[in-house]
């Protein structure tokens, strides 16, 4: 198949108002605009999908050996390294014991927000334009917490004792401390893990199904293994509908604890600079920003490279999230300006050094940074409908967001902690081996990414086909509107 | 699959499969099927989106999936309550942190919120397998076309009436009506 046909079977609408010839155009542009206007066959569709799977270039395999290389050689390599010679390796030393792997740690659990508040906020809310790209960003969900999982387990240092962290009986009378809000984070992070996979693999099975009966060979056991035997009966979808719906509502709450008790990890300490009331809902905004820009990048390497996503991902999604991140970007500008309003004005001796420190310090150049990325670019760039709606230009906003929050989270932690109410241990972070794992972790999350996308339908094709069901144009007077009718 | 066709026909009766390319053909057939005596346990409808009960004009379907969330989150809160209240006494040495009481308040609501939340969702989860019967590699009547966007109704009636049944079903618009085949999914 070349690619999707534009023209191909649009029932619906053209049975709407066949005759006025104005409202023709209309369906046109609304066809061309809207993916839930332009319904094809589902069989074509499925089609479609099928094929973006199985279709891989060279430039494919050559990317996906680099980034093989990469996390052989950096993640896997380096952390065996760091493992045998001890944390000493790294740049951690007096004053600043947390370093890299925490802000990866922060990062990833940002990253891993965006699939979740697209996949189950805008469930909630009906939002349709969600439809064909919840399962892209529920992936990075699953994806970025194995890096954040990776990441905590690297800052262990002897990661093999990691399960002391869990509460189990043992003859050396230790608990976990469930006062810490460490373990809360164990807590938090297993169970947004654990909701966050199940979330993404129930609404997978009828696509799983889907692949079942349209492949053949090796793919054939692996989606039959997958689907479980799901066969589309009334009581098979009834059961689906009911978990999806308690899904939607109840990972939200846990989605908004992780990044909160993430924030507690810091503001429980009184600390200056940490201790802020204001963290949670910050830091859940900040995990929002880096996650909306992560998601849009994916949404644009995804249409640009995989064959037949032009037509599942079209500019009206860019436009849509392009707002979100707009409005996002508004809301962490207040948080922050919040935050350290209240601090400033606060007058504490030491608070106002720290916050000099950011300012004017050595590393002054990363709070400028942080702000002109993460709050005038996307201010500049995304009030306009047409910037936002081309998938390069929105591609190049997210990266630049991302570059922005990590430099958030590097100031937040190894920056605040190179000073103290102790001058004689000031000292400034440079990480040593913490970046060589950083990229190792990005690399595996693209990799995880990659070979997913060869293996998962990435499109919902079943979701797409209720919306485009739910969907049509009416005619009000001279004008056409879209139409959305509640189907469940 | 023989077996499973054989076993109908010794008893008189037969599965028939009739494939719809839409939802509107469908719910007249399976409103036709009632007036010829086939009663809504004998029929079971197939579909590649979540056709609802409603629009088919079918029976609502039981599920145990928000019970056993229900059931879970109980389960998960009391894991917690254990957890937080109960164990620390199991120790000679509760652990004391700063002024915090041995159980206190604030530290307790997070872990009793995780834990029933990770109960409730776990077994949402488990949820949707019990009541699904998944895993489930047996043979089962189906057909691919349901995949692609057909809706498929199968329905057990008389050996004798099959000719009956085939024409009804393909003048109410069905693409195709057969003998339903069970095969390994």
């Amino acid at each position: 198949m070349a690619g999707y046909n534009n023209n191909a079977v649009h029932k619906k609408v053209e049975s709407a108002h066949p005759k006025a010839e104005s409202h023709h155009h209309d369906e046109e542009h609304f066809r061309e605009k809207h993916l839930m206007l332009d319904p094809l066959p589902r069989g074509q569709m499925n089609d479609m999908v099928m094929e973006s799977m199985t279709t891989t270039s060279w430039k494919f395999w050559a990317v996906f050996g680099l980034l093989s290389v990469i996390v052989a050689v950096c993640l896997f390599y380096v952390w065996g390294y760091m493992i045998s010679e001890g944390l000493g390796v790294t740049g951690k030393n007096r004053p600043s014991y947390w370093g890299l792997f925490l802000v990866n740690t922060v990062f990833w659990i940002g990253i891993s927000h965006a699939g979740t508040f697209i996949s189950a906020i805008l469930r909630v809310f009906k939002a349709e334009f969600r439809r064909p790209f919840t399962r892209a960003a529920e992936l990075m969900t699953t994806f970025g917490l194995v890096q954040a999982g990776f990441s905590v387990f690297m800052h262990l240092g002897r990661v093999w004792l990691f399960y002391w962290l869990l509460p189990y009986p043992n003859q050396r009378m230790l608990w976990p401390n469930l006062h810490s809000p460490l373990s809360w984070d164990l807590l938090a992070i297993t169970t947004y893990l654990l909701s966050s996979t199940m979330y993404l693999f129930l609404p997978l099975i009828p696509d799983l199904a889907m692949a079942r009966d349209k492949s053949t060979g090796w793919r054939k056991t692996f989606y039959k293994t997958l689907a479980l035997g799901f066969r589309g009966t009334e009581g098979e979808w009834t059961h689906l509908r009911n978990a999806m719906n308690i899904f939607a509502f109840a990972i939200i709450p846990v989605m908004f604890s992780v990044h909160t008790i993430v924030s507690w990890d810091f503001a429980a300490a009184t600390r200056p600079g940490w201790n802020s009331t204001i963290f949670g809902p910050y830091f859940v905004v900040g995990a929002l920003h880096s996650g909306m820009g992560a998601v849009v990048m994916v949404l644009a390497v995804v249409r640009g490279t995989m064959k037949n996503m032009k037509y599942f991902i079209r500019p009206e999604h860019f436009d849509a999230i392009g707002k979100l991140m707009l409005i996002i970007s508004m809301a962490w500008a207040y948080f922050f300006f919040n935050d350290y309003m209240v601090q400033w004005y606060g007058g504490d001796k030491w608070t106002k050094q720290l916050l000099h420190f950011h300012e004017a310090g050595p590393m002054g150049w990363m709070w400028f940074a942080m702000l002109i990325a993460n709050i005038a670019i996307p201010w500049a760039v995304l009030w306009n409908p047409k910037w936002r709606s081309t998938p390069w230009i929105v591609f190049v906003v997210g990266l630049i967001i991302n570059f922005g929050m990590y430099l958030e989270r590097y100031i937040i932690v190894p920056v605040s902690l190179s000073i103290n109410r102790m001058p004689f241990t000031w000292r400034l972070y440079y990480p040593r081996v913490e970046v060589l794992l950083g990229i190792g972790t990005l690399a595996f999350f693209i990799w995880l990414y990659m070979a997913a996308s060869r293996l998962i339908p990435l499109i919902p094709v079943w979701e797409v086909e209720e919306g485009q069901m739910a969907h049509e144009l009416k005619k009000f007077g001279r004008e056409t509107v879209v139409s959305v009718s509640e189907l469940e | 699959m023989a077996d499973n066709i054989s076993r109908r026909e010794r008893s008189g009766q037969v599965s028939l499969l009739a494939v719809f390319p839409d939802l509107e053909p469908a719910a007249d057939a399976i409103d036709h099927l009632r007036t010829l005596g086939i009663s809504d346990d004998q029929m079971n409808v197939i579909s590649g989106i979540p056709v609802t009960e409603a629009m088919l004009g079918r029976p609502n379907q039981w599920t145990n999936v928000p019970r056993l969330a229900g059931g879970g989150a109980v389960l998960g809160f009391l894991g917690a309550v254990f957890l937080m209240y109960g164990v620390p006494y199991l120790y000679p040495y509760p652990i004391q942190v700063s002024t915090q009481a041995v159980i206190p308040g604030p530290p307790t609501v997070v872990v009793l919120f995780e834990i029933t939340m990770l109960g409730m969702l776990l077994s949402t989860f488990l949820g949707v397998f019990l009541d699904s019967y998944f895993p489930n590699y047996r043979p089962m009547e189906y057909v691919k076309e349901v995949s692609d966007g057909k809706i498929a109704v199968f329905f057990i009636c008389p050996e004798e009436s099959r000719e009956k049944f085939t024409k009804a079903m393909t003048a109410l618009g069905a693409e195709k009506v057969e003998v339903a085949e069970v095969e390994h999914l």
